[in-house]
């Protein structure tokens, strides 16, 4: 908790500052203006605006605050009528309680509608990997049996007249590295399921992508479909919830991958592909399976409308709401000359701070 | 059996499993040649000496499956023991139906795989000796008479002497003489077998395994 807290002070230095420098001033405005003039009341926008936090402590910092430095005010004004002023400071004071109060309100309603989210979301990724769970365990068979032949041949190597040692370490060299493979397979797998409270890091955007790539793999190959990536080398960092848009990244590509799985005929290739300006960052995915009409393309992100037969339609809603929260958009559009062509655009880690407090 | 000069081919995407089977069955003392993809390994030239394919069902691009239909199609007749990381029972009874020596799930047990790899490499050699024999028979064949060539025909359509001898014109002895060069020519020491020699000739037999 402590440690979130200090995050967010450093992800957020610009509001922190300017919500102090503007209690500051409302204090000065109002010790040094009459009695009769009501300055406190503009506490509430300080206290509202501190909502953005998104941390009930620090709503109820900032209405202590504002109702201690009103009394102060109230003490420390040299001129007016003091019977005005204590109507006012009283005034001002039910004014800061009722606000700060409400902001706490909206400050618990915002953090349901999020945890709502967030489970929404886990259970969809459940649903995906569990949707995965033949691709997968083949992602972990394929190590393992790398590792039972190379243990073998360990074996017989050693049993050799005379043993072939070179041989033997090379195996047993093979046996760690598909061991690690394995258990890193699993890692992701644990990662994704587990249910975690949503966070923000700053994110590798390719690393990210290649991980979701390695537990796909066995995917793609069981509907056959020939994987491409051009993942720019020098993407800037991102903040945001790693396990979040690795499920935005899955959803698009499992979906790509289904789109072609029917195909008869016809190249069933997946360009997944990540760029960047500077200021944002574009993932797309483009695939070469079945084009949907305009029509479709508007809806798809829209929840319970499936494309796919035994679809929930929950997918690519999920994915909107995940990328919306990040401060990106999603988008989709028709691949050329066949396909379609899934991404979305979101703002690297500085402009995210610039955006937050302008 | 003489396994120094039996060579495996291994066509699998994944390296792990690549290096792993390279080293497995070179510990037992096979040749082995490893391909990341059937099209790379449809190029390769391979020696005259007994050799199977262990292939694996699933990679990107043409499969396993479809490149067995492909081998088929050429009447490449190399032993193929396939290997899957997620296979079920149609496709299993699939490449058995259409000549797999064997369908193993990844993680195979290590005999498993040997054993396979044995008995389809048995199986190449087998089919080399068969082809050998044919060939031989075939040359053999090519030292008969016209007239001793026609005999065979009739002999091997089940009549008897005095049968071909009215049917050609000729006397009986004349025809059991031409009988006996063509069983001396073709290295059958029996009826039956001369029978059988010429079902293989003329391709209607089958070559005894």
């Amino acid at each position: 908790m402590m440690r979130d807290r200090e995050r967010m002070r450093i992800e957020r230095p610009w509001l922190w500052l300017g919500l102090i420098v503007a209690m500051a001033a409302i204090f000065v405005a109002d010790t040094f203006t009459n009695l009769e003039i009501a300055v406190a009341v503009l506490y509430v926008a300080v206290i509202l605006i501190s909502a953005r936090f998104d941390r009930p402590a620090t709503v109820i910092w900032f209405g202590a605050a504002s109702a201690v430095l009103t009394v102060l005010s109230y003490l420390l004004t040299p001129r007016g009528i003091h019977e005005t002023g204590l109507v006012n400071g009283a005034l001002s004071l039910i004014a800061i309680g009722a606000t700060t109060y409400l902001a706490l309100q909206i400050e618990a309603a915002e953090a349901r509608v999020r945890q709502t989210q967030a489970e929404l979301a886990h259970m969809a990724r459940v649903t995906t990997m569990g949707e995965l769970t033949a691709s997968i365990a083949h992602e972990v068979s394929q190590p393992l049996a790398g590792i039972v032949a190379s243990g073998h041949a360990a074996l017989r190597w050693l049993a050799a007249t005379p043993p072939d040692a070179g041989e033997v370490r090379r195996a047993l060299e093979r046996v760690v590295a598909d061991a690690d493979r394995a258990g890193e397979v699993i890692g992701r797998v644990r990662n994704l399921v587990a249910k975690a409270p949503p966070s923000r890091n700053r994110l590798e955007l390719g690393v990210l992508i290649e991980e979701v790539l390695a537990l796909t793999r066995g995917e793609l190959r069981r509907s056959r479909v020939v994987l491409q990536t051009d993942l720019a080398d020098d993407l800037p960092q991102l903040l945001g919830d790693k396990v979040q848009l690795q499920q935005v990244v899955l959803n698009l590509v499992i979906n790509a991958a289904e789109a072609m799985g029917g195909l008869e005929t016809g190249p069933r290739d997946l360009l997944v592909g990540a760029a960047s300006d500077g200021r944002t960052i574009t993932v797309s995915v483009r695939d070469t399976g079945v084009s949907l009409p305009p029509a479709a393309i508007e809806q798809v992100f829209e929840a319970f409308h499936s494309t796919k037969p035994g679809g929930m339609g929950m997918g690519l809603a999920i994915s909107r709401s995940i990328v919306e929260a990040h401060g990106g958009t999603i988008y989709a559009a028709a691949n050329h000359p066949r396909g379609m062509v899934f991404g979305f655009t979101l703002p690297v880690a500085g402009a995210s701070v610039e955006r937050q407090h302008g | 059996m003489d396994r120094q000069a039996a060579t495996v081919f291994v066509v699998d995407d994944d390296v792990s499993v690549r290096e792993g089977l390279d080293s497995l069955l070179r510990s037992v003392g096979y040749a082995v040649t490893c391909f990341a993809s059937v099209r790379e390994f449809a190029l390769a030239r391979r020696p005259g000496t007994p050799s199977c394919l262990v292939l694996d069902v699933r990679m990107p691009g043409p499969s396993g499956m479809d490149f067995q239909a492909e081998l088929a199609a050429l009447n490449d007749p190399i032993p193929i023991v396939f290997l899957t990381g997620h296979g079920d029972v149609p496709m299993a009874v699939r490449a058995i139906k259409a000549g797999a020596v064997e369908f193993l799930l990844k993680p195979f047990r290590e005999q498993d795989l040997l054993d396979a790899v044995r008995v389809a490499i048995e199986k190449d050699e087998a089919r080399r000796r068969d082809e050998a024999a044919l060939a031989e028979l075939k040359e053999r064949f090519a030292t008969l008479t016209v007239r001793e060539k026609e005999v065979l025909a009739f002999v091997a359509q089940g009549r008897l002497n005095k049968q071909i001898a009215a049917d050609l014109g000729l006397s009986e002895v004349t025809i059991k003489v031409h009988r006996g060069q063509v069983m001396r020519k073709l290295g059958a020491a029996t009826l039956a077998e001369l029978v059988r020699l010429a079902d293989l000739i003329s391709g209607t037999g089958r070559a005894a395994r």
